[in-house]
């Protein structure tokens, strides 16, 4: 009896290190890409190549000087920073203004306009896509442009319209009421009634919309090619591994890279606990 | 807002017109960008199946039929392509799953620990696709890489491995997809585990159930119906993967990790800077097509299957 009580506490205290030991082993692989980039963007080349020590022998800060000033790095980081803010903003008005009316009103042609919105989370053509708006867009003159950039890095938006139109439904539709007999418009309702309670949904729409457009590659690289000048960090760190010297480039690279993706650790670092919340909201419900 | 109505029907019309005008007035912002980046796509794809077109400079769309489509049927490289589409979509679920549910097993609790653990695996998943596959470029570089650097002082292996090559590169992929994804999926296991009733789980352990056997018979049976999502989420955003193959592998080595959603793109658009590509829109337009029909069917497959399931249980 003692020893079948003994066997099991064993068994169980067995099991709990096998548990903290695939813990260990899962952040350590999820957690080292990472460390290597950011620590590697401050060793020499030669060592990168050769393999040395975790840590630099030398901290080689020039590594960043020599991106951000020989490989236009500063160009590029100004790049990203308007696209990402400007490509939130306008998806986060436009997906604010349409979810709550999908929401709020009937009103003719709505049915057809939310079966296509629904349909288009479902029909992926992949980035082919990427084509005939850039015709468009050139047909329009703004191909060249970082309006054009912002319309399709932004797109359809399909998805969060609807995630918008849920959280609104679950508004209670008393408070429009309300303020409808006490003289507001459908204009002051949006502005003053709902805009402040949308905030929480608003902001999940917006810290993922950042993160896309802050990483994206194949939309900016198509819609930069005629236009290299408009490239972001992402684009332009990618484009040094084809660049002539490559092999004798590594540090540049992973400066580069660090470049990149050190403003959103820092973006993650704030709202990690939004990030994960976010997650959750817009797949499982949604 | 007050108006005369003197004709009722009119008047009715009127009111019901202005309501309209103000909806649209809320819908356009994003309907325009809905109509042109989400809606003419597909139409203009769905057209160039049956034309044969280089681009502007080349002559005007000659209509060529269903050739473009019989090509897609014929041609190996892309079946191919499919063929690696599925060994890796299932080589990512079918590791990436597990893992991902053991870990929310393991960080479900909400302890500080936990959090600190939780935001750490899931870290990968805001990084850059594309960043982090340069970085795996260099760390799975044969010669110069630090995977087989530490493989090797270790003495795991004699002499490196070529990850990069045209046997591994596959096996390398999926690593990369499994590090940017599991995270993802351990939060979407944790909201469901967050479902399970805990009176369910505390009268199974009054009952005397081990942990094992709550997590065999209590906890997996109820996560049911949110697995099933989570495995569809995992299938169709594994079929969608294009930027880590694009940067990592290219499709290669001789296409050896093309899949179907980069194979299309390279009849449109160079895969990278060191290739000149003579675009055929109108064959990648059929290539896509037939892509997302495939993609679609397993889905269907994949729902039909799952409702089985649930006759079972």
């Amino acid at each position: 009896m003692e020893s079948a009580v003994k066997s099991r506490r064993l068994s169980a205290k067995a099991g709990r290190v096998c548990g903290i030991l695939f813990l260990v082993v899962m952040i350590l692989f999820t957690l080292y890409p990472i460390i290597y980039t950011v620590l590697g963007s401050l060793k020499t080349n030669a060592e990168l190549t050769a393999g040395g020590s975790f840590f630099p022998e030398e901290w080689q800060f020039q590594n960043y000087y020599q991106a951000f000033v020989q490989a236009d790095f500063v160009k590029y980081t100004a790049n990203s920073v308007i696209l990402a803010v400007s490509t939130t903003a306008l998806a986060v008005v436009s997906c604010a203004l349409a979810g709550f009316m999908f929401a709020r009103r009937d009103f003719a042609g709505k049915k057809i306009l939310l079966a296509l919105y629904t349909s288009m989370m479902f029909i992926s053509l992949g980035s082919v896509t990427l084509y005939p708006i850039y015709q468009f867009l050139q047909n329009l003159g703004l191909d060249k442009s970082m309006a054009g950039l912002v319309i399709a890095l932004t797109g359809g938006q399909a998805v969060n319209v609807l995630l918008v139109m849920g959280f609104v439904k679950g508004i209670p539709k008393e408070l429009d009421e309300a303020a409808i007999i006490d003289g507001c418009t459908i204009y002051g309702v949006f502005g003053r009634i709902l805009l402040p309670l949308m905030k929480p949904i608003l902001a999940v729409v917006a810290l993922f919309v950042f993160r896309n457009t802050w990483n994206d590659y194949i939309t900016t690289l198509i819609m930069t090619i005629t236009n290299p000048d408009l490239q972001t960090l992402t684009v332009a760190v990618v484009q040094l591994k084809y660049s002539v010297n490559a092999a004798a480039e590594w540090h540049i690279m992973l400066a580069g890279a660090s470049i990149a993706i050190i403003p959103i650790l820092i973006v993650y670092l704030l709202c990690n606990k939004q990030f994960i919340a976010g997650l959750t909201a817009g797949a499982v419900k949604g | 807002m007050k108006k005369k109505r003197t004709k009722m029907t009119a008047g009715h019309r009127k009111k019901l017109f202005k309501r309209n005008m103000e909806a649209y007035s809320f819908l356009l912002p994003n309907l325009i960008l809905f109509i042109l980046c989400s809606i003419y796509p597909v139409i203009w794809t769905l057209k160039y199946v049956f034309y044969q077109y280089g681009g502007i400079g080349t002559g005007d769309p000659k209509w060529v039929g269903l050739h473009n489509l019989i090509r897609v049927f014929q041609d190996e490289v892309y079946w191919q392509s499919v063929i690696n589409t599925f060994v890796y979509g299932f080589g990512k679920v079918l590791i990436i799953i597990p893992l991902a549910f053991f870990l929310a097993l393991l960080l479900n609790r909400q302890t500080r620990f936990n959090g600190i653990a939780q935001s750490m695996v899931f870290l990968p998943t805001i990084m850059s696709s594309a960043v982090m596959g340069l970085v795996f470029y260099l760390l799975f570089n044969a010669y110069n890489g630090q995977v087989n650097q530490y493989l090797m002082s270790l003495n795991i292996i004699d002499s490196p491995i070529n990850w990069l090559g045209k046997e591994h590169a596959m096996t390398t992929l999926i690593i990369t997809a499994i590090w940017g994804g599991v995270g993802n999926y351990m939060v979407y296991f944790i909201a469901g585990l967050q479902q399970v009733a805990k009176d369910a789980l505390e009268s199974a352990k009054i009952d005397g159930a081990g942990p094992v056997q709550t997590l065999w018979y209590v906890t997996i049976p109820m996560m049911g119906p949110i697995l099933k999502i989570i495995l569809m989420l995992s299938i169709t955003s594994a079929f969608n993967d294009i930027t880590n193959v694009m940067v990592l592998t290219e499709g290669g080595p001789n296409n050896a990790t093309m899949v179907m959603s980069l194979y299309g793109y390279r009849y449109f658009f160079p895969i990278s800077a060191s290739e000149a590509v003579v675009p055929q829109y109108g064959y990648g337009a059929a290539v896509s097509v037939v892509s997302a029909v495939i993609a679609g069917a397993v889905t269907v497959l994949y729902l039909r299957a799952s409702r089985k399931l649930d006759d079972i249980y």
